[in-house]
């Protein structure tokens, strides 16, 4: 399953960053982590970007983006 | 080496000792800003960094007998290879190695701000923490273990709150012991797991052996780990050809234990460092409150509220922009254009001088001048409103709520605000294309402004609709705006397959909480951005506007305009635009002086047509000097009335006068209602003018965007036109 499955309101865990190169160091930078947990907050009303909370901040990202990012879902 | 060299090397140290380097750097809304300006406010001097278009700060002051030189590092999250703030924050590290860094940290959210913290630590100079924003920490119900955090780092900590200007003076004295200190102040080294320091020490011995030179220039423990990870930047910059076959042999079994690359295991380790610390540090509260933030934005980015908000915050951004800016703009160009033209030309017939140094004086100095400076109350305005959305944290979720429309025109969400701007006038438009991190997202949206019609070019609709299309007035008007719009989408496409090929930039932003701006962060920011504009901008702006003089009146007293440098000029271009309608040289001139600001064609028209103009009544100093004084007041009255009859006020009005009535006249029978609209059609595309050419360079660096925004506009421009006339021509409308 990946972050952009998720609904508002839900949380995940994450387990594998698939994408590559910038884009990967820079979510990890920001804190994007394996065994992270990660929690959609909103998505933008036009349909995406989406809107999660990691690492106790909010941060958003593309549809795009998120799809590269595996999680396991948390109650 | 001579004696006399040596001893002059010396002495430089001396002073170079004497002067203490402060580099200040910090996360993206970690307050970083406001710290500097309430450190250095008016002493600060804004700038570029070399070669790049990212701003830079700096200051020079006394501090306790002490010569400080504070620079400010561009804003980020991390030290890696890729953004183009990364790569100036820590090459001006390494490179310049300043005695001290100040690294402002968010108390609110400290965990990520300690990842950027830990990369500086590995440089090994002195760092101390200004744990700022620490009374909303306080408020939170955070405790902070600062001493805990001097004693696990090696470091000072000074708590900060930069808005309250408080604990400003115990951070100014901690750097200044630390850089008088640096080995008792050098930062504690941080052990990773064993098997990333093993790895990391079999590629440091490996640099001391064979690359020994390179320990003046770099921490080698640091350059070891920049070896392992790869980065292709730094072992370039250090001229380090390294076996790769090497690099795999220390770091083959950390690959294969984590099924990760080195980057990432070491991003890993950064941040597992910063968790641990952060646990120890800090104690939260157990129950957490809703916090204001997400009250604000369970609102402002609601569903079905989101956009209707964020429609009416840009509406109101627009109108505040440009309606409180107008009336001290047209003041200036009255100003300068009457009385004090008036008084320059008294004072040199005065003292017998020549009528052409009149002429160039008032019609090429005071009209440049004038011409720069009008621009100045809306660059200001913009400026502050542009401050004020990025300090408030709007910014970040305007972007947010616009990134998906915008995006599938190969936009960034924060494209959006340049581009209504643009409306208003291209130039605050390009100068709010800073907003943009990105180098690919920026020249796009700049290339793309300029097809917004901006108010300059309202005035040429306006007496062309008056001369043709009286009864659809508002159908003709809105088509221009349309089509402007609908060939920027068309272009964004295209580029986006063409010059901007590949992948499209990401979009990972932070939301920062929503925080009030001080007024005086707001001024201070506002003023710094707009006085570069008048220094950097204005000089060229001048001078293009003395050249056009030149090509306006010379050779000196030709009796017909199509005589002048100009009527040649169009005569020249003449046959370019005859197959689009109007290759007459009347019209090509027009279009040329365009180039300074699209409004002129109309005053060049009225000229070269010759429509009869008002004489100038007689008017004595006194009364010029009183004019001038009273129309800034007016001028301050119509700013504060535009202010709060922002409901109902049109922003952009063209002035209408009887030389416009005049010019209808003659136009009808130089146009037909479809040569009318090709010629505004073309009017709306071609070319930026100049103080965007300007503006575009300015911001840029580099004349190549401008020169790429010419040239495709020229030949819209001519295509569109062509397609009109020559279609309209076929079909038989408005022959």
């Amino acid at each position: 399953m990946n972050l952009s499955m998720l609904k508002p309101g839900e949380k995940g865990r994450i387990t594998k960053i698939g994408v590559t190169g910038p884009v990967k160091r820079r979510l990890m930078d920001m804190g994007v982590l394996v065994g992270e947990e990660i929690k959609i907050e909103k998505v933008a009303p036009l349909g995406g970007p989406i809107e999660v909370t990691v690492k106790n901040y909010n941060l958003s990202l593309r549809k795009k983006e998120a799809e590269g990012i595996t999680v396991e879902a948390v109650k | 080496m001579s004696l006399e060299l040596g001893v002059k090397s010396s002495e430089l140290r001396e002073t170079k000792r004497k002067t203490i380097t402060v580099a200040v750097a910090g996360n993206p809304n970690s307050g970083k800003s406001t710290l500097i300006n309430a450190i250095a406010g008016s002493r600060l001097y804004v700038g570029n960094w070399p070669g790049v278009t990212v701003e830079k700060k700096s200051a020079m002051f006394e501090y306790e007998g002490s010569k400080i030189k504070l620079v400010d590092l561009p804003g980020t999250y991390s030290l890696s290879p890729y953004t183009q703030e990364e790569i100036i924050a820590r090459d001006y590290l390494i490179t310049e190695k300043p005695d001290v860094i100040i690294n402002v940290v968010d108390a609110t959210n400290i965990e990520r701000n300690l990842y950027l913290t830990i990369q500086m630590l590995e440089l090994g100079i002195p760092v101390v923490i200004a744990l700022n924003i620490y009374d909303e920490a306080e408020q939170k119900g955070y405790r902070i273990n600062t001493k805990a955090m001097e004693e696990m780092l090696g470091i000072t900590v000074i708590p900060t709150v930069a808005t309250k200007k408080s604990g400003l003076n115990d951070l100014l004295k901690a750097a200044t012991e630390a850089a008088a200190n640096p080995s008792r102040y050098a930062p504690k080294q941080l052990h990773y797991s064993e098997d990333i320091e093993s790895a990391a020490t079999f590629i440091q011995t490996h640099l001391n052996e064979h690359h020994s030179s390179l320990q003046k220039r770099y921490p080698m423990r640091w350059l070891a780990f920049k070896v392992m990870e790869g980065d292709s930047h730094m072992m370039k910059e250090a001229g380090l050809d390294i076996d790769i076959s090497l690099i795999e042999q220390a770091t083959k079994h950390l690959t294969r234990a984590h099924g990760d690359d080195i980057e990432s295991i070491m991003a890993d380790e950064r941040y597992a460092f910063a968790a641990g610390l952060t646990r120890e540090m800090v104690k939260r509260p157990e129950i957490r409150k809703m916090e204001l933030t997400e009250k604000i934005d369970k609102v402002v980015l609601n569903r079905f509220l989101g956009i209707p908000i964020f429609l009416a915050a840009m509406w109101l951004v627009f109108k505040l922009t440009f309606d409180l800016s107008q009336p001290f703009g047209d003041w200036i160009d009255g100003a300068t254009a009457g009385p004090l033209s008036r008084l320059a030309a008294k004072a040199i017939t005065a003292v017998n001088g020549p009528l052409w140094v009149a002429s160039l004086a008032t019609e090429g100095v005071l009209a440049g001048v004038g011409f720069v400076l009008a621009f100045v109350p809306v660059i200001f305005a913009m400026m502050f409103f542009i401050t004020f959305l990025e300090g408030s944290g709007y910014m970040a979720r305007a972007a947010f709520v616009m990134d998906r429309a915008m995006h599938s025109m190969g936009l960034h969400g924060k494209s959006f605000i340049p581009m209504l701007l643009g409306f208003g006038c291209n130039v605050p438009g390009i100068y709010a294309t800073r907003t943009l991190e990105n180098p690919r997202d920026k020249a796009l949206t700049a290339l793309l402004l300029p097809l917004m019609s901006c108010g300059a070019r309202l005035p040429v609709y306006v007496v062309f609709i008056g001369a043709f299309f009286t009864t659809h007035a508002g159908t003709v008007l809105w088509s221009m705006y349309v089509m402007g719009i609908a060939l920027a989408i068309l272009m964004g496409v295209i580029f986006k397959r063409t010059l901007f090929r590949g992948e499209s930039p990401m979009f990972i932003m932070e939301l920062p909480p929503y925080r009030m701006p001080s007024l005086r962060n707001l001024l201070i920011h506002t003023w710094e951005k707009g006085k570069h504009f008048l220094i950097k901008a204005g000089t060229y702006i001048f001078a293009v506007s003395i050249i056009v003089w030149f090509l306006l009146n010379l050779p000196w007293g030709v009796e017909s305009k199509k005589d002048s440098y100009l009527g040649k000029t169009g005569q020249v271009i003449a046959p370019v635009l005859e197959p689009i309608g109007f290759g007459n040289w009347e019209a090509a001139s027009a279009l040329v002086t365009g180039l300074i600001a699209k409004e002129i064609v109309v005053g060049t028209m009225a000229e070269i047509y010759a429509v009869e103009q008002e004489e100038q009544e007689e008017t004595t100093v006194s009364e010029d000097i009183r004019e001038i004084g009273a129309s800034f007041t007016a001028a301050v009255g119509d700013s504060i009335r535009n202010v709060f009859a922002t409901f109902g006020v049109t922003s952009i009005s063209a002035e209408e006068d009887d030389s416009v009535s005049g010019l209808r006249t003659v136009i009808q029978k130089a146009f037909t209602p479809l040569t009318a609209y090709a010629f505004m059609a073309f009017v709306l595309l071609y070319m930026p003018c100049v103080v965007v050419a300007i503006a575009m360079k300015h911001e840029f660096g580099t004349w190549k965007w401008f020169g790429v925004a010419f040239g495709y506009q020229m030949v819209l421009a001519w295509v569109v036109a062509l397609t009109i006339y020559q279609g309209g021509k076929l079909l038989g409308i408005g022959i």
